[in-house]
């Protein structure tokens, strides 16, 4: 009976300890926006304070950069929305890069990372940009010798991933600061969320009813509350792709020049425009879609001329300006 | 109290069970042997080594810089003909390393043997972040993995050539080749299914794999085909992929 008895308490020790582990974890307190659902979290990377802490130095860090000139801070600023005001992004020594940096508010809910999709989740997206040639340069396994040289780093990583600096507590501190960084603040939401009906002018709303309609034709892509389906599509800005966009992973020709939908949240203030920036105003781009695109074999058959007046365009830029979060 | 008594004799009857089963696979293991492979690099008939001149079979000089590959799922051909397939174990081959230890097999006559050079789709685009630093499959430096696209390169080799006429060599070996060759479709089973040998009792097996260089380069004009990242030059990846057929050969 005692010897049963013992085996029960452990048992039961044992599955308070995991109990514990997990309250603490689930219960940090993400500010999503309201209205937004809550993203998808890996088991093995919820957040704690510590892990926020940790991501957070880490980003700002230009340690990850092979001669320590650039962090992921220099491509996306904070008082940019989280994107570099750039068509092409520069990396170490002055390095031209292949595409525009995307903003990363709103990142904790997209389904892939990059324009084309190639990685999964953010845990490993971490990886490229200290990989890429273009950007930082250098590579995971020197990361963790140079962050295992400094106090406070193994102080951090110990503390958030109970580990010294390996590549599972950098990619994890990351990702777990970038699932922090929300938009969702704008006249839009005090609209459609906290329910403000006289928030829009009347430019506001027709451009709303454009948007949303079959005349603009913008919400079969830009739908969701992300304004973003993270679909792929090849929406004509180019005859011929001297980046192959979706392809480059696939490596299937009925892929070239698809990249994936980008959000419009805060297009007001991340211009350029398109994968490669070559757009600079949301007259332009709001020009082109009006053209129906340049007719690439493999244009989304969304696009088509679409007839817009000149009050329509001014209509629908006056309502994208509503997606800006002024926070 | 009855009950008790019958948990109790449940709980003995388990461990006796566990031990027993124990004691069983130690008397398995007794019948094992170590199965190895020396793997060995070559350029033609010479050994492969880092920083050294070699010539091609058209007479450009070069020097290898970096040559690695993963070679995965082995599975051996018993004597009934049954497949033994080694799960898990995956060589990252460095011509700088020529032992790689397998697995212990049991001992007896065995028909052959098959085994991937590349990776398994799953093991290709699992999270390479959560191996191990001593795993083959952890991230290396440099990097034999790609990730922008989530995936491992399955053979990256680079090196200088001679772009000149003389082919002086020396110095003018000056002008970067490389190929990095991945994606799940270029992956190659290589197949000694026919190639019979014995594992003995009391003696590691070690099996002679030879790799050849020259014969990746087969149709191959290192002047004019010297880059690719597979995606950005599909025809010269393929084209590699498909020599690894050929390019082993058992000792």
């Amino acid at each position: 009976m005692k010897n049963i008895s013992k085996i029960l308490f452990l048992l039961l020790l044992f599955a308070s300890c995991k109990k514990d582990e997990l309250k603490q974890n689930n219960d940090f307190p993400l500010e999503i926006p309201k209205g937004f659902p809550k993203p998808f979290i890996p088991e093995n990377n919820q957040p704690t304070a510590e892990r926020i802490e940790f991501g957070k130095k880490l980003f700002f860090d230009p340690i990850l950069s092979r001669d320590s000139t650039i962090s992921c801070s220099s491509c996306h600023f904070t008082d940019k929305k989280f994107t570099d005001g750039l068509a092409i992004s520069i990396g170490i020594d002055n390095r031209l890069g292949i595409r525009n940096a995307p903003t990363l508010l709103n990142v904790a809910y997209l389904p892939t990372m990059f324009w084309d999709g190639g990685v999964p989740n953010l845990e490993q997206q971490v990886l490229a940009p200290i990989e890429s040639h273009f950007e930082m340069d250098f590579n995971l396994p020197d990361v963790v010798k140079r962050l295992n040289t400094i106090e406070e780093y193994k102080t951090l990583s110990l503390k958030a991933y109970n580990q010294l600096p390996s590549i599972f507590s950098i990619t994890r501190a990351i990702a777990c600061f970038e699932r922090t960084l929300y938009t969702g603040k704008s006249k839009y939401d005090d609209f459609t969320y906290y329910n403000n009906k006289n928030a829009f002018s009347d430019a506001e709303l027709r451009g709303m009813e454009l948007f949303f309609g079959e005349e603009g034709d913008c919400f079969h892509c830009h739908g969701t509350f992300l304004f973003t389906d993270n679909s792929f599509q090849n929406n004509g800005i180019y005859e011929f792709y001297s980046d192959s966009g979706r392809a480059r992973i696939t490596l299937n020709q009925d892929d070239v020049g698809l990249f994936k939908v980008p959000s419009l949240r805060n297009c007001e203030k991340t211009a350029p425009y398109m994968h490669d920036g070559s757009f600079e105003t949301l007259e332009e781009v709001i020009e082109h879609y009006n053209s129906g695109g340049k007719n690439h074999p493999n244009q989304s058959s969304i696009l088509r001329p679409l007839f817009l007046s000149q009050k329509d365009k001014s209509d629908l830029v006056a309502f994208l300006k509503t997606l800006t979060d002024e926070k | 109290m009855k009950k008790i008594k019958s948990l109790s004799t449940l709980l003995l009857a388990i461990v006796l069970f566990i031990t027993s089963c124990k004691k069983e696979e130690t008397a398995i293991e007794s019948t094992k042997q170590v199965l190895g492979f020396h793997w060995h690099s070559m350029i033609g008939s010479e050994d492969a080594s880092y920083g050294i001149q070699f010539t091609t079979n058209d007479g450009i000089k070069f020097k290898i810089s970096d040559w690695r590959y993963y070679v995965s799922n082995f599975v051996l051909i018993k004597d009934d003909g049954t497949e033994y397939p080694i799960t898990d174990k995956v060589f990252l081959i460095d011509i700088a390393n020529e032992d790689y230890s397998l697995d212990s097999v049991p001992v007896g006559n065995y028909r052959g043997f098959k085994f991937t050079v590349g990776l398994d789709s799953a093991t290709n685009h699992k999270d390479p972040t959560l191996n191990p630093a001593s795993s083959p499959l952890a991230l290396q430096s440099p990097s034999i993995h790609w990730s922008w696209n989530s995936g491992y390169i399955f053979m990256k080799i680079e090196g200088k050539y001679d772009s000149t006429v003389a082919q002086i060599g020396g110095a003018s070996i000056n002008q970067p080749f490389f190929f990095h060759v991945g994606t799940d479709n270029l992956k190659q089973v290589i197949d000694y299914s026919d190639e019979p040998f014995t594992v003995e009792s009391g003696e590691d097996k070690m099996l002679h794999i030879e790799m050849d260089f020259l014969k990746i380069l087969n149709s191959v004009d290192l002047k004019t085909e010297n880059a690719t990242h597979t995606g950005d030059n599909l025809p010269l990846a393929t084209k590699i992929s498909n020599n690894w057929k050929t390019a082993f050969t058992l000792e």
